[in-house]
């Protein structure tokens, strides 16, 4: 496990060095903070349109760290040979693999972090809201670091046998079509009337993931939604989130053990 | 002596849409004993570090078998006792000297800071050790990777073109520390294209072309066989043409000749005709042959019986 740690915090001692990176926070951070000034221009709810349409930048910011964070992780050191000085250590490659994929996470989580403070500030200053509206505003984030996870292993599963460029549009395929169209299969699956379509339709609600379960929040896309029980939606999306990143982190041990570096 | 490294018809095979299946290793026979240094040799493509690799457990050969001190090559054990300078190595350049030792010590579970300053006492890096990487020139870097591989006191270590890209002095203070590997009673695995380096400190050598072990064995026995010099004054030019043979080349000039022969032939004769002819024997010079002769005769001879029908055994190696 200390091996597992150890790779993990030079991971993200890595990544938070990576300029490329820094610059896609740093665009994040600058679009969070014209966003106030947007809410004025909108005629619907203020605090909606600017809540909703900063979740969306924190959102996609996230989406675009995690996939360029994750897609030249194992290429960048098969090809600066870093990979040979550890494997030559007594580290096994599902080591490597699982100390990388849990330093992009705290990466992550770092960098959401970061632009969650600042969000708030913001909404603070701007909106003046109640504290509990504050608290509830900083809660969707940590969906959206658990919706970030799995989109990591997405990628990181494919960087086991794909090049980082095809890899990019993989992923990013990955990600639109669980964000957007996984709902429509969904509700397709459920309601369907052609068989062959509801068929078809489940097996790609089933096997794709669903990114749009973590953003249950945001007062745009689902202005009119309640959640029973958010606890329970909370830890069952943990537990949806742990089996698919298990998943695929399981098949990205098995085909990177196989593979020639 | 015990082997630190045996391999019997070591073989690593690869596919390749152009070439079908190309054998990159082919049936190597390697043995490396203990507390040697080894230099295995070989042009660009030639295997080397496909044999490493493997070696090091980070590939699994396609057939054959390998040991690396009395273990399977891949055993994890081994892996506590041996240690790996890649080619032109990268380290994570955000981290201070100190801080790469107590990463890679980290993987062995050291956490003594008195053995990471210790190390780098031993490299010349003690005053360096809060610097970045970033801020290391060419040789310290590859000082900061020998201190990172010496930090399991490993038995042996693999050392990939240790001294490839430094400048002369670089080149000097790699070669002390690596002699100094030697006399602590450590194998050391060089592969490498600096052959005057080789020579200079390698005990054994492997000659590798296109995936086969063209030569190998004791630098001194590969390197016998080498030239003798003869010169002589007071010498005629009837007395120097009657030493011609084959492989005899002969310089005449003012009554001296300069005789430059194979070295198994008969030396003494040649003296006593000069002495039986009153001539003066100025000097008599054995000329062992360079490491760069021997390789570059072993590596054309490989290549022409290539290209002369014979199967080629290997392949490129990207």
């Amino acid at each position: 496990m200390n091996v597992i740690l150890n790779i993990a915090t030079t991971t993200v001692g890595e990544a938070i060095r990576r300029r490329v990176l820094l610059v896609i926070l740093l665009i994040g951070v600058l679009l969070l903070s014209i966003i106030p000034a947007l809410g004025i221009l909108s005629a619907r709810s203020e605090t909606a349109v600017t809540v909703g349409t900063m979740y969306a930048v924190l959102r996609g910011t996230s989406a675009l760290i995690a996939i360029v964070l994750t897609i030249y992780m194992l290429p960048n050191e098969i090809e600066r040979r870093t990979i040979y000085t550890i494997l030559s250590k007594p580290v096994q490659r599902w080591q490597f693999l699982l100390g990388k994929y849990l330093g992009a996470v705290l990466a992550l989580l770092l960098m959401i972090a970061l632009m969650t403070v600042f969000m708030v500030a913001l909404f603070w200053v701007f909106q003046k809201p109640p504290a509990e509206k504050v608290a509830e505003v900083a809660t969707q984030p940590f969906m959206y670091w658990m919706e970030m996870s799995l989109l990591s292993a997405v990628g990181m599963f494919f960087s086991t046998f794909i090049a980082p460029l095809v890899n990019f549009f993989l992923t990013i395929g990955m990600w639109l079509v669980g964000t957007v169209l996984n709902p429509l299969y969904d509700t397709l699956a459920k309601n369907g009337q052609n068989g062959v379509m509801k068929g078809i339709a489940q097996i790609v609600t089933n096997v794709l993931p669903n990114f749009a379960n973590y953003d249950t929040k945001n007062p745009i896309i689902n202005p009119g939604q309640v959640i029973q029980n958010g606890a329970l939606y909370k830890w069952s999306t943990v537990g949806y989130t742990a089996m698919y990143v298990g998943i695929l982190l399981l098949l990205a041990i098995v085909v990177f053990d196989r593979r020639e570096v | 002596m015990a082997a630190a490294i045996e391999t019997q018809k070591l073989t690593k095979t690869y596919r390749s849409r152009s070439l079908g299946k190309v054998n990159v290793v082919d049936e190597l026979d390697l043995v490396v004993e203990e507390g040697e240094i080894f230099g295995f040799l070989g042009p660009n493509g030639a295997g080397k570090t496909t044999t490493i690799k493997m070696l090091l457990g980070i590939i699994a050969p396609s057939s054959g078998e390998g040991y690396v001190l009395d273990k399977e090559i891949g055993d994890m054990e081994v892996h506590k006792v041996i240690s790996y300078l890649p080619e032109r190595p990268y380290y994570y350049e955000y981290m201070t000297g100190m801080e790469l030792l107590k990463f890679y010590g980290s993987l062995f579970g050291i956490k003594d800071v008195a053995k990471f300053q210790a190390l780098l006492e031993k490299v010349n890096l003690a005053g360096d050790a809060t610097k970045t990487i970033s801020q290391y020139s060419k040789g310290m870097q590859q000082r900061i990777g020998l201190a990172q591989s010496l930090l399991n006191d490993p038995k042996l270590l693999f050392l990939d073109e240790p001294t490839g890209g430094l400048d002369p002095i670089a080149h000097t203070e790699i070669r002390d520390l690596i002699l100094q590997f030697r006399n602590e009673g450590r194998t050391v695995f060089i592969s490498s294209h600096e052959l005057s380096e080789v020579e200079r400190i390698c005990d054994r050598v492997a000659i590798i072309n296109k995936g086969v072990i063209e030569q190998q064995g004791k630098l001194d026995d590969l390197l016998r066989g080498g030239r003798m010099e003869v010169i002589a004054d007071g010498v005629s030019k009837e007395l120097a043409d009657s030493f011609k043979g084959e492989d005899v080349v002969i310089s005449h000039h003012n009554n001296r000749v300069i005789l430059d022969m194979p070295e198994n032939n008969d030396v003494n004769a040649v003296l006593d005709s000069l002495r039986s002819k009153k001539a003066t024997v100025v000097s008599v010079i054995p000329r062992r042959r360079r490491l760069e002769d021997l390789f570059v005769e072993t590596v054309g001879r490989a290549d022409s019986r290539a290209k002369g029908g014979k199967p080629a055994a290997g392949a490129e190696v990207a």
